[in-house]
């Protein structure tokens, strides 16, 4: 919201004594934060008010005239192309300097005659649209005075931004009021609420058919033959604003409403079709086209004003169009009513749209207010149109009991912020905020007023009154009582941030990515086709399309993180995402949410590039399956852990597998299908894993035991198998770890060999073992036994042939 | 033929000596060495022949010739065995010197990966409130319409809630528009005293160069008996210190949030301009960092607290935003597009 300092003068005793700058810091370290302030004169300098005394036809153009103007201290020749101007008007004079639309004006030959300046349009000024000549001024405008200080331009602006819970503060008023208990400068009291007395002779009823969302509406009837053009200072006012001129009587309602916080709303009376007035909820489907030419069609949730005929309005968000005033307009009907700000609220979002009206009522208005608008507009019409002041005001107003008090006690409101503020300031805090009240000694008794009904309903909310004004700033920083706690974290914290710094010690960047997909992210993947993906949760007001479905898989956001990098010609990726992953299930019959901590990884690219003293190398399905194992060994027994084949329909069919934990499911692994890569336009071969970080995580034992180191020297045995090709290497590896039994301490496949000297459809795996015992040395008869009994496992289980050494 | 006078004898000798020190005096090499030793104590030395004509010698002169020759010979070997040790040194270390390595070549580096920034920052701020006796707790994203605005005292068709553009899964169930919910949750199953900080990620309907669909906060909460506005300052000054340096200053201004009363945003100084004003802070002087207040007593309420006998103060900390203070990150979608570049920075 913005608003003026000159406008605030009005309202204020004594401003003038305080800088706008100063009034800005205020305004800021209280609670309404003042965005922008900023001096409007500064685009208005060097702008005159001249008369133009004579003019003639320019010697070398027929479109241009050539005007002798006055601006006081002298005469100035300036040509000109507008021709809505005779002699003797009033009009702005750009002297040399001035900026007009971003154009410096200086002297200048046009057509061989030098102008000395520039007559200008409203358009140029900034004023309006209105660009049909130059702007011709009334009277009241004095030759050779600067137009800034004439036209009320020498004024400052203040942006300012109001909370959801001061909906008083959204007016010139409102705000004065703050900077009056901030500054302690008295108000000027405008008081209009005494002159009214409602009338009573039925010329207009007002039927209010649900004081819950109607509890008050006032009305009052205004005539005049004649509206002039709107003051130049209201308009500018306006323009300050943002708020466009588009006629007198619209002009002033929208004033008014900035000044006051009252939205007005002006009905063109002959239009209505009865004097009776109805505020009611919409009848199902009723039509109604408003002001802006949009037909709505309505239900029982809108407010609508409506005479006896239909709605005429839509109540505080637009008027009709059938009632909408015009230049034929004689006689009015002003609104200025109090509306229930759900009831706004729920239609304006139905509606798609905000008006300064809705966004005024939306937060709750007061409706004590309504007179005080009436009243000031009818001050500003009678004022401009010379007209007298009628007794046409209508009231229909439910009159509920807007009073409150509230107990505050003064060491309750120390105590909460640590400060020794005595009951003589708070009470003359609360005093200048216009809580009136009396104040005991361990006890103030505060009356709430109307305006600040809603807001403040407790103690704390006064507490807060007197925190902000007595200023945050002047509140002792105090060092907290020791905290008789211990801060950590937990068990399972430690451990995600311990694997989240190993994989950045493998070389893996962490990446984290938008926790939604696309729907096209999930088939392109087949997700719809796997039962551990395929169940997500949905979005029902998604941002777009491609943003609407909780993602059940970290994959597709890292691929997608791959070929980005890759299109950018970044294409040697290792990245892994610890996030959460969420699934719809069934529970009773109700859909539920799930969310799992799940850690991704994805491989891409070359592992290591070539060097002076390497070649390079491409990450293979081994690299991704030793970095979980890598992970895993940290946490696990090696046994505890395997990779079992199992097909993913997003995986290579022969690259395909389920990461086992304890015999249960912990991830997956595998490489990206083909399909997929070439879908996404890529040229190189990702691998991925993801690995259910909470199963990962509940199953580490907590305590580790320490296992004695013998002090016997180990012995390495080397032994190769025949076996044939459909058996699994994890499978034989498996079973020499069970069969040997503790002593043996370590286990490493080392060469695999197919080939010329095997039969079709063998392979040799040769493993180096280490054995060690804590007791003794291991001697060559236990050595031998070892051997027969892995060797007769393995025969028996897997027809393995022990090949000679 | 020896003389047998032993004066004469000590004369030669002595004389041999000397030729013997000469000698070695331009030896530099292990070879060399072993010619001296050849011409001084080898078969057809001096030393060597009067020890073999011993025999020739007189009973009386035999002893003491014997001797003088003897320890001429040890003095000679000494000083050939030092010398001996002294080259082979040099000659060892020469060949060492001659080894050509240029331990300029680049060397097998191990490529290390990164932590996100935002996860950096989480940690940074976590170390420092642990610090303070806190404990991190964590909530669902998914939450319920009663964690994320109920029980956080926005009723229905509250107006604040017009500031939290919401996605919604249905009419009661959201994704989390803030990390508050967690508050609420903690408190549930929590006495005070309550010191317990919450990060995670939030979302709001909202893209553009300021906002992203998701982003990432930490909510902080402490409830205990005898806690002030005061304290509330101490610990947000001290973690603004903490965070940004001790240089800063730090302002609270009021604002309204709907869960605390008195609710305020703070303000750091700008570090471009010293506060003097500049484009990062809107020529304020002042950048907003987050939003705190103490704990509204409505809250109490629903975790069935009394609000006669607690207070308490609470804070939301946008990570983005302080990452991008921080780091002078000008671009809030960088974060989520994932570039090696960016990643590889922190």
């Amino acid at each position: 919201m913005k608003i003026t300092y000159n406008w605030l003068k009005e309202f204020i005793e004594n401003l003038e004594n305080i800088s706008p700058a100063e009034i800005a810091e205020k305004l800021t370290m209280s609670g309404t934060e003042v965005k922008k302030v900023y001096y409007l004169g500064e685009n208005f300098k060097n702008l005159i008010i001249g008369r133009i005394l004579s003019y003639e036809k320019h010697p070398n153009a027929d479109k241009l005239s050539l005007c002798n103007v006055d601006i006081g201290k002298n005469l100035l020749n300036i040509v000109c192309g507008a021709k809505n101007f005779k002699d003797n008007d009033i009009v702005v004079v750009a002297l040399e300097g001035a900026k007009i639309q971003d154009f410096v004006i200086k002297k200048s030959k046009i057509r061989g005659i030098f102008s000395e300046g520039m007559m200008c349009s409203e358009k140029e000024l900034g004023i309006s649209d209105e660009s049909d000549g130059i702007m011709i001024l009334n009277d009241s405008f004095k030759i050779g005075e600067d137009f800034a200080s004439q036209a009320g331009l020498d004024d400052w602006v203040f942006e300012l931004e109001i909370t959801p819970n001061r909906p008083d503060c959204l007016s010139v008023a409102g705000i004065a009021r703050e900077i009056s208990a901030l500054t302690g400068l008295k108000l000027k009291k405008q008081d209009y609420v005494s002159r009214y007395i409602v009338n009573k002779d039925e010329k207009l009823i007002i039927d209010i058919r649900d004081y819950d969302l109607c509890p008050r509406y006032s009305a009052k009837i205004f005539k005049s033959n004649d509206y002039p053009d709107t003051p130049l200072w209201m308009k500018n006012r306006l323009m300050q604003c943002d708020i466009r001129s588009v006629g007198l009587l619209v002009d002033l309602t929208n004033y008014v409403m900035l000044e006051s916080g009252q939205p007005l709303h002006a009905f063109d009376l002959n239009k209505l079709y009865s004097r009776k007035i109805i505020i009611r909820k919409a009848k199902k489907e009723e039509k109604l086209l408003l002001i802006d030419g949009s037909e709505k069609i309505l239900d029982e949730n809108d407010l609508v004003i409506a005479d006896e005929k239909g709605p005429v309005a839509l109540a505080g968000i637009m008027g009709g169009k059938d009632t909408e005033i015009n230049e034929e307009t004689k006689e009015i009907l002003l609104e200025s009513a109090n509306f229930n700000g759900v009831s706004i609220m729920k239609t304006s979002k139905k509606m798609g749209f905000r008006s300064e009206a809705s966004n005024r009522f939306e937060k709750k208005l007061d409706p004590e207010n309504t007179i005080n608008a009436i009243g000031r507009f009818e001050e500003l019409l009678c004022k401009i149109c010379n007209i007298k002041s009628e007794n046409t005001f209508y009231d229909n107003y439910l009159n509920a009991k807007r009073r409150r008090s509230i107990d505050l006690r003064v060491k309750r409101l120390n105590d909460f912020l640590g400060t020794g503020i005595t009951a003589e300031k708070i009470s003359e805090i609360l005093n200048l905020l216009g809580f009136e009240n009396n104040m005991g000694k361990e006890i103030i008794t505060v009356e709430v007023p109307s305006f600040r009904f809603e807001d403040i309903e407790r103690e704390v909310d006064l507490i807060e009154e007197v925190a902000r004004i007595y200023g945050f700033d002047n509140i002792p920083v105090q060092t907290p009582r020791t905290v008789a706690k211990q801060g950590r974290y937990t068990d399972e914290q430690k451990l995600v941030r311990k694997i989240r710094n190993i994989l950045n010690g493998m070389g893996l960047n962490e990446v984290i990515n938008y926790s939604f997909i696309g729907k096209k992210d999930l088939l392109m993947f087949y997700l719809d086709k796997e039962n551990d993906y395929k169940d997500y949760v949905k979005i029902i007001n998604p941002l777009n399309e491609d943003f609407e479905i909780m993602r059940t898989s970290l994959i597709q956001s890292l691929v997608r993180n791959a070929k980005d990098n890759i299109f950018k010609k970044l294409n040697n990726i290792a990245i892994f995402e610890i996030s959460k992953v969420f699934k719809s299930v069934k529970i009773d019959e109700k859909k539920k949410s799930i969310e799992k901590n799940t850690l991704g990884i994805l491989l891409s690219g070359k592992s290591s590039l070539k060097s002076w003293d390497m070649q390079e190398k491409y990450f293979d399905y081994f690299d991704i399956k030793g970095l979980a194992e890598s992970l895993l060994d940290i946490f696990y027994e090696r046994n505890d852990f395997l990779v079992r084949e199992h097909e993913y329909c997003f995986f290579h069919p022969s690259i395909s597998g389920d990461i086992m934990l304890k015999n249960k499911k912990l991830g997956v692994i595998g490489k990206l299908h083909p399909k997929i890569i070439n879908t996404l336009d890529i040229k190189q071969d990702i691998y991925l894993a993801e690995i259910d970080l909470d199963i990962f995580i509940d199953n580490i034992s907590k305590e580790k035991e320490f296992r004695q180191i013998s002090s016997f020297p180990p012995v390495n045995i080397d032994m190769a198998f025949i076996v044939d090709e459909e058996v699994k290497c994890q499978d034989i590896e498996n079973e020499i770890i069970l069969s040997a039994g503790r002593n043996l301490q370590n286990i490493r496949l080392f060469d695999l060999y197919r080939g010329k000297q095997l039969e079709d459809n063998k392979k040799s795996l040769a493993f180096s073992l280490e054995f060690n015992a804590i007791d003794k040395t291991l001697n060559e008869k236990d050595i031998e036994l070892l051997i027969k009994k892995i060797s007769g496992k393995l025969s028996k289980k897997f027809k393995a042939i022990l090949r000679d050494q | 033929m020896m003389k047998e006078n032993i004066d004469d004898l000590k004369n030669i000798l002595d004389k041999e000596f000397e030729d013997f020190k000469s000698a070695v005096k331009k030896v530099e090499t292990l070879s060399g060495l072993e010619n001296i030793e050849n011409r001084f104590l080898g078969k057809k030395s001096l030393v060597s022949e009067y020890l073999k004509n011993m025999g020739t010698l007189s009973n009386e002169f035999k002893p003491i010739a014997g001797k003088t020759i003897n320890d001429m010979r040890r003095k000679i070997s000494e000083r050939l065995s030092a010398l001996k040790e002294e080259i082979s040194l040099l000659e060892f270390d020469k060949k060492l010197r001659n080894e050509k390595y240029d331990i300029s070549l680049p060397g097998r580096k191990i490529k290390t990966g990164s932590k996100n920034i935002l996860n950096q920052i989480i940690e940074e701020i976590e170390e420092f409130f642990i610090g303070l006796g806190y404990e991190i707790a964590e909530g669902p994203e998914i939450e319920t319409d009663y964690y994320n605005f109920e029980a956080l005292n926005h009723p229905p068709d509250h107006p604040a809630r017009s500031l939290h553009d919401t996605f919604f899964i249905d009419e009661n169930i959201l994704l989390r528009t803030h990390t508050s919910p967690v508050q609420i949750r903690y408190m549930e199953k929590h006495k005070p005293p309550v010191y317990v900080i919450a990060p995670g990620k939030t979302y709001r309907k909202d893209y553009d160069v300021t906002h992203t669909p998701m982003f990432t906060q930490i909510e902080g909460l402490a409830v205990d008996k005898d806690i002030n506005f005061g304290n509330f300052k101490w610990t947000l000054e001290t973690f603004v210190h903490a965070i940004f340096g001790r240089d800063r200053k730090i302002r609270f201004r009021p604002h309204y949030f709907p869960f605390t009363e008195p609710s305020a945003e703070v303000d750091v100084s700008c570090n471009m301009c010293k506060g003097s004003g500049c484009r990062i802070c809107s020529y304020s002087g002042w950048l907003e960092i987050l939003g705190a207040g103490m704990v509204d007593p409505n809250l109490y309420k629903f975790v069935d607290y009394n609000p006669e006998e607690v207070n308490g103060f609470a804070f939301g900390i946008g990570i983005e935003r302080i990452a991008m203070l921080k780091y002078g990150i000008n671009d809030l979608r960088m974060f989520f597009e994932n570039d090696l570049r960016f990643l590889n920075q922190f």
